[in-house]
């Protein structure tokens, strides 16, 4: 059972395991030719780095918060989107459950 | 024998390194924070450091979950810039302190800490993102990191870190050599980058941070991962890196600079501290 703070899992080393495919594919994306081969391929490359068929899907959707659930670290996750043109505010915004544009209205005053 | 002459408590982002690369440290959403680091680094040039211990963390550029340290600490020659995924920034490499970080390292373990020895280091936004503002990025004064998980749970106490400061003092007064040393704590304030409560900021327990972290350190030490998630978002937990740029200050300080600003989706801090 995961300790919760406030609606969101603790990151732990059990959470890091679960997604320890996509973690590990994302920490690959820190060299610059494996991100070329990850954007000209996605998903033949995420097959090569050991994707599961649902991670692919997952990836093929940009599914950024069914891939926090599944044990992507944040920290992770954005090289992933950030190799395929997505930003942080749209990464964090999806892994609550909302579009880029719901979020920035629900600041709108802060 | 060195001594400890200053702290600097600062927050570290991204998005620091795309405004000062940009030119854009006037702009009316990030002046309020860029215009708190000119006091700061001049104090710093008035202070002729030889050194600077960096307590930070790595957001998975050098560390992977493969083998994920608890502390790791840097010997090496040079410390090269990460590509954290976006390709790097037109910046140098530091300079690391093998001399320095191999003789932290015995006092460290005889303090018994035992982090992770590294030869081979490179450092990323944690530490790459606010130093230019503090710095003439030829980067004179040389770094020697300490990098801190705090990313996967289980991860050291606030206590821990208070404790690890203390011991960086103690290997920093028995150096051989007559050395001035800058120890900086890195991270926060408030943030959530992830899940239901995604772009929480707190700016009241922000600044109650800040107040106790110079007059009050011992109640923040005293304080559960719980209690700073709960406050300063899961992300925020990164705050417990300044506890120990604290203790290495000794028990009273001088505020030099203070500066807050939450523009966006960070409560970002600065704090540079004078020992007494």
């Amino acid at each position: 059972m995961d300790e919760m703070i406030a609606g969101t899992p603790v990151f732990t080393g059990e959470r890091a395991h679960a997604g320890y495919r996509l973690n590990r594919m994302a920490m690959s994306l820190t060299d610059a030719g494996h991100r070329a081969r990850f954007v000209a391929d996605e998903l033949g490359y995420a097959r090569e780095m050991g994707l599961d068929e649902t991670e692919v899907e997952m990836v093929r959707q940009r599914d950024w918060k069914a891939m926090n659930d599944a044990g992507c670290s944040i920290y992770l996750l954005i090289k992933i989107a950030g190799s395929l043109g997505q930003s942080l505010l749209q990464v964090g915004a999806h892994t609550s459950g909302r579009t880029l544009e719901e979020f920035m209205a629900s600041r709108k005053g802060h | 024998m060195g001594r400890v002459v200053g702290g600097i408590g600062s927050s570290h982002a991204p998005s620091f390194g795309t405004v000062y690369d940009k030119g854009q440290q006037k702009d009316p959403m990030w002046a309020p924070l860029f215009d708190g680091y000119a006091p700061v680094r001049a104090w710093l040039e008035s202070l002729r450091p030889d050194l600077y211990v960096i307590v930070y963390n790595d957001h998975m550029n050098r560390f992977f979950f493969d083998a994920y340290p608890t502390f790791a600490l840097g010997a090496c020659e040079v410390h090269p810039q990460a590509d954290e995924g976006w390709g790097k920034r037109d910046l140098p490499d530091m300079r690391g302190d093998p001399q320095f970080a191999w003789h932290l390292a015995r006092c460290l373990v005889e303090d018994e800490f035992d982090p992770t020895i590294c030869q081979e280091m490179s450092i990323d936004h944690g530490v790459m993102s606010f130093m230019p503002m503090l710095a003439d990025t030829n980067w004179r004064t040389p770094v020697v990191p300490i990098a801190v998980n705090v990313i996967q749970h289980p991860i050291p106490t606030a206590r821990r870190l208070y404790k690890l400061g203390a011991a960086v003092r103690r290997a920093v007064e028995c150096y051989e050599k007559d050395i001035n040393v800058v120890v900086m704590g890195t991270g926060g304030l408030s943030h959530q980058l992830q899940g239901a409560r995604f772009g929480f900021v707190n700016q009241e327990w922000d600044n109650q941070f800040l107040d106790q972290i110079e007059d009050e350190p011992e109640v923040l030490a005293s304080l559960s991962h719980r209690d700073y998630m709960e406050r300063g978002g899961t992300e925020g937990i990164e705050m417990i890196n300044w506890l120990a740029m604290r203790s290495a200050l000794g028990p009273s300080v001088k505020r030099v600079q203070r500066t807050y600003h939450a523009p966006m989706i960070t409560g970002y801090g600065l704090l540079a501290l004078a020992p007494v």
